[in-house]
């Protein structure tokens, strides 16, 4: 029989890709998924969990493992194990929690010997971490052989500008604001003593219905995990508000409450 | 009517369809672009597949074509010109032959290009407003060149007979400008792909600080410049070869046969001259892509990019090997030839170790268990191949090897007759010696320096290569000319698998490019335009391998159909006439003295 030539040569065509694309599809598949902002997946927020979340971090939308190691000279950068505790004697008179900021925000301050200045500034993009992100960054970076005392107030106000590409400096969160309503007047139990907008009518805490208003996201998550760190409101009690919703609350239903009260305006 | 002027009324039409369909759609995006831009959607769905897949297909496709009418006519003119000025007809025939190839194909890149931009502007809205917002008289320019472009090549294809003779001068610099002003076209465009990849010009929220120029000037368009054109020189030489293979295994007589051969000999020629300089280019592109950003560039070689390299190199190897197969499948047409042949099984083990340490990964992203059983994310011994002095090294032995090869086919069936011969082949054959030596010296000495230092030694190993490369051609031209002949090319007899190797080779590099394409393009990851804009978009995820050499495969699979199509119309011209041309198609059956 005679084959046509077009035949063979669309068949043999057909059989050359096909054996690449085989190959390729039996490799390992690996996927570059969108990093999230502020990944505080599973567990409660404490700060442990926020030392986590930094790991996360600098896992994955940090990209700083490209880079760096931990417990692992590399070649392109230092090793980062037991920064924590070095990084207080990096340079005198600036505390390890100064330190460890600086060398994100402004890498090319103070070089550490032997490497290139090809660190990126991690709240520019492409990177790009938000302020929440940095403080996570910078705790997990602490926890490394120091103590973690960095605070949100440590991080400068403008860091993290336009991180989202253009955008104002606004924090994202991946929270459903419909499940953190349920959350504020179920689990959180919050509606025992606030009221926010149409829900609740307690006069014990302040009245929520304008909080993302009049304060910032930092603010009211901060205010939730840690509420005597960040004063009292003037003409109500001291210590009322509860503090252990860091640890009753998991890290779903917090981001949820957060973005539930960020939508009160 | 006619059956070429019947495709010369299809491509017309169609073709007139295309720059209306351009025009009506930017028209369109400019209103869109003028209105406050929260008004609009930032992305529209397109159905079933989604709006990756569509524009994705549909650029592959586009750019296929672009790569087909820009690099035929290079290749053409190239062939024109050798024509011209040793008056052989073979070459003026089968110039005017590509030609017409291209001139089909023209029509469909207009179509494409057009749907590609309805694409942008119906389903990515916000990006293309942006990407207008900066590129806008740029625009303006592309289409003004894609006319000029369009009217020249016509000139250039219609005017073959009438600027003939004394007048051949000016048909052969109408095909000069057609290049040029082609060159261009794809210039303009890789401005906006370049743009996306490594933006410059701008201010930090992302508007154009300066000029224009300021984003078009930006990091790795010059080496995408670069790269694309010498790749479409490349890409138009096997599409030649394909065809011409085609061709020759389609043939009913011995003299037809001949030609195709010929013909096919010349596009593989031309091909991998282009070939042997790319990879150069590539390291050039992969510098300035870390000269622009680290994360970049460490993603792009080591992170959920790695594997892609080694699939890259299995390619690039393939089309190292199958050219130095087809051209010593090549020799046994030549008489004399049997005293070179014993050469081969050396040069292929080279080939084959080069390939080897070349497809050798990195730095793979490997899991917990996997690296815990190799010891670490480097494997203990291989790992060391894997590097980056180990590749050089092995790629630029592999570009030396295949040189070798084609010199030793150029002289297969020529003895020198000069005097000095012996030390003119002494002389070459310690320029061998040498670049290759310097070759393994860097390699080696890599490994103990640091990696700034060692970017710097690849360049100390190409240049050995290119002059090596430059030495025994400067020696060899003269030492055979006017060498005696063992004996014409006998242009036909080869056997059919070697014109399946052209097929392979063909394919394999249009599979290459829409693999670099998702290279290019994937590297950004979710971003739009890198560091700028964001991709928010459902489809920000950037797939694995697998599913882009699905893609691909099928995308190439289409081009190539399609390709068929074309070339069944311009065999249909042929019908009824003896030749493309006024001419008759030249007979090549027996030969000439001359290799090509
Ligand atoms: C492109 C490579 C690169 C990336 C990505 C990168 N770094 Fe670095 N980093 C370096 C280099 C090189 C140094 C040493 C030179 C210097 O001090 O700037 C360094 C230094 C540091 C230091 C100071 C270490 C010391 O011992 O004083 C810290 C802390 C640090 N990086 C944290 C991070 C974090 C956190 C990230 C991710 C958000 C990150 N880096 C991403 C390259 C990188
Ligand atoms: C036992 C009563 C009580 C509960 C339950 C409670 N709060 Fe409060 N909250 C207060 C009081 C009292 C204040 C004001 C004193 C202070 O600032 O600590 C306050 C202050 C606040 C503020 C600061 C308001 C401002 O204007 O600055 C926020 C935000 C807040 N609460 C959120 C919550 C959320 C969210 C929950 C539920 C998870 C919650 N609270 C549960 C008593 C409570």
């Amino acid at each position: 029989m005679h084959v046509p030539v077009g035949l063979k040569v669309g068949a043999f065509s057909l059989l050359v890709m096909g054996s690449y694309t085989y190959f390729a599809n039996s490799i390992p598949q690996i996927e570059s998924r969108p990093p999230e902002e502020l990944s505080l997946e599973g567990g409660t927020v404490t700060p442990a969990q926020l030392v986590k979340a930094g790991e996360q971090i600098f896992k994955t939308k940090g990209t700083c493992e490209v880079c760096h190691k931990i417990g692992e000279k590399g070649m392109r950068a230092p090793d980062l194990a037991g920064v924590g505790g070095r990084a207080a004697k990096r340079k005198p008179g600036v505390s390890a929690k100064q330190y460890l900021i600086e060398s994100l925000l402004d890498p090319g301050a103070y070089l550490v010997e032997g490497y290139p200045n090809i660190m990126p500034r991690v709240d520019k993009p492409p990177i790009g971490l938000n302020r929440s992100e940095l403080w996570a960054i910078a705790a997990f970076l602490e926890s490394l052989g120091g103590t973690v005392d960095v605070t949100l107030d440590d991080i400068p106000k403008t860091a993290g500008a336009a991180a989202a590409g253009g955008a104002p400096a606004e924090l994202k969160l991946p929270g459903d604001p419909k499940a953190g309503e349920a959350v504020f007047a179920g689990k959180g139990a919050c509606i025992a003593c606030h009221k926010a907008g149409k829900v609740g009518a307690a006069q014990v805490g302040p009245d929520l219905s304008q909080i993302a208003k009049i304060q910032t996201p930092e603010y009211i998550m901060g205010k939730i995990l840690n509420p005597a760190a960040l004063g009292t409101v003037a003409g109500y009690p001291k210590g009322v508000m509860p503090p252990m919703f860091g640890q009753t609350l998991t890290a779903k239903e917090y981001v949820d409450l957060v973005a539930f009260l960020l939508t009160l305006k | 009517m006619r059956p070429l002027r019947a495709l010369r009324w299809v491509a017309w039409t169609a073709f007139a369809a295309g720059i209306l369909v351009a025009v009506v759609a930017v028209l369109t995006a400019l209103p869109a672009y003028a209105q406050d831009a929260a008004q609009e959607p930032a992305y529209r769905a397109f159905p079933v597949i989604g709006s990756r897949l569509a524009v994705w297909a549909v650029a592959q496709l586009h750019l296929n074509f672009a790569a087909f009418i820009l690099g035929v006519p290079i290749f053409a003119v190239i062939i024109e010109i050798i024509g011209w000025r040793t008056r052989d007809a073979r070459y003026d025939w089968l110039s005017h032959e590509l030609v017409k190839l291209t001139f089909a194909a023209f029509s469909t890149t207009a179509l494409l290009g057009a749907l590609l931009l309805f694409l942008f502007v119906g389903y990515y809205p916000k990006f293309w407003t942006y990407m207008t917002s900066i590129f806008f008289p740029t625009y303006w320019i592309y289409a003004l060149l894609f006319f000029a472009e369009t009217f020249t090549v016509y000139l250039w294809y219609y005017g073959w007979d009438w600027l003939s003779g004394s007048k051949k001068w000016i048909h052969v610099g109408l095909g000069v400008l057609s290049n040029l002003l082609g060159t261009s076209i794809l210039v303009v465009a890789n401005s906006w792909v370049t743009f996306m990849m490594s933006p410059a010009g701008i201010t930090e929220s992302g508007a154009l600080k300066g000029s224009v120029w300021g984003a078009i000037n930006n990091f790795t368009w010059m080496p995408i410049n670069i790269h694309r054109l010498i790749a479409n020189i490349v890409f138009g030489g096997t599409i030649a070869a394909a065809y011409a293979a085609f061709r020759f295994l389609n043939a009913t007589t011995d003299e037809e046969r001949a030609r195709y051969d010929w013909m096919g000999y010349v596009g593989n020629f031309v091909a991998l001259s282009a070939f042997i300089v790319l990879p150069f280019a590539g390291y050039w592109l992969g510098r300035e892509i870390y000269a622009f950003n680290q994360t970049m560039g460490i993603t792009m070689m080591g992170g959920f990019m790695s594997w892609l390299w080694i699939i890259q190199a299995i390619l690039i190897g393939i089309l190292f090997l199958g050219s130095n197969y087809y051209l010593w499948l090549g020799m046994e047409r030549i008489p004399g030839s049997e005293r070179y042949r014993k050469y081969v099984p050396y040069m292929l083990t080279i080939l084959a170790i080069g390939f080897m340490v070349w497809a050798t990964p990195h730095s793979l992203i490997v899991t917990l268990d996997e690296a815990r059983a190799m010891g670490g994310t480097h494997h203990p011994f291989l790992g060391f191949f894997g590097v980056m002095s180990a590749k050089n090294t092995a790629v630029n032995l592999m570009i030396l090897t295949t040189f070798l090869s084609y010199v030793l086919y150029r002289r297969a069936n020529r003895l020198s007759i000069k005097p000095w011969v012996l030390t003119g082949m002494a002389i070459q054959w310690g320029a061998f010696f040498v670049a290759a030596a310097i070759v393994v010296f860097y390699g080696v000495y890599g490994y103990f320096v640091e990696s700034i230092v060692r970017i710097g030694f690849s360049v100390y190993q190409v240049g050995a290569v290119l002059g090596a490369i430059a030495l025994v051609m400067t020696i060899d031209v003269p030492m055979f000319r006017g060498a005696r002949s063992t004996g014409a090319i006998r242009w036909g007899r080869i056997p059919a698998r070697s014109q399946y190797v052209l097929i392979l080779l063909a394919v394999t590099f249009t599979w290459l490019m829409g693999l670099m394409g998702f290279a290019r393009s994937g590297i950004r990851q979710y971003w739009h335009v890198y560091g700028v804009m964001r991709d928010t978009s459902v489809d920000a995820v950037t797939p694995a391998l697998g599913y882009a050499a699905n893609v691909i495969t099928i995308v190439t699979a289409v081009f190539f159909a399609l390709v068929m199509f074309i070339f069944w119309l311009g065999g249909l011209s042929e019908r009824g006439k003896a030749g493309a041309h006024g001419l008759p198609a030249p007979a090549i059956s027996g030969g000439s003295e001359d290799d090509r």
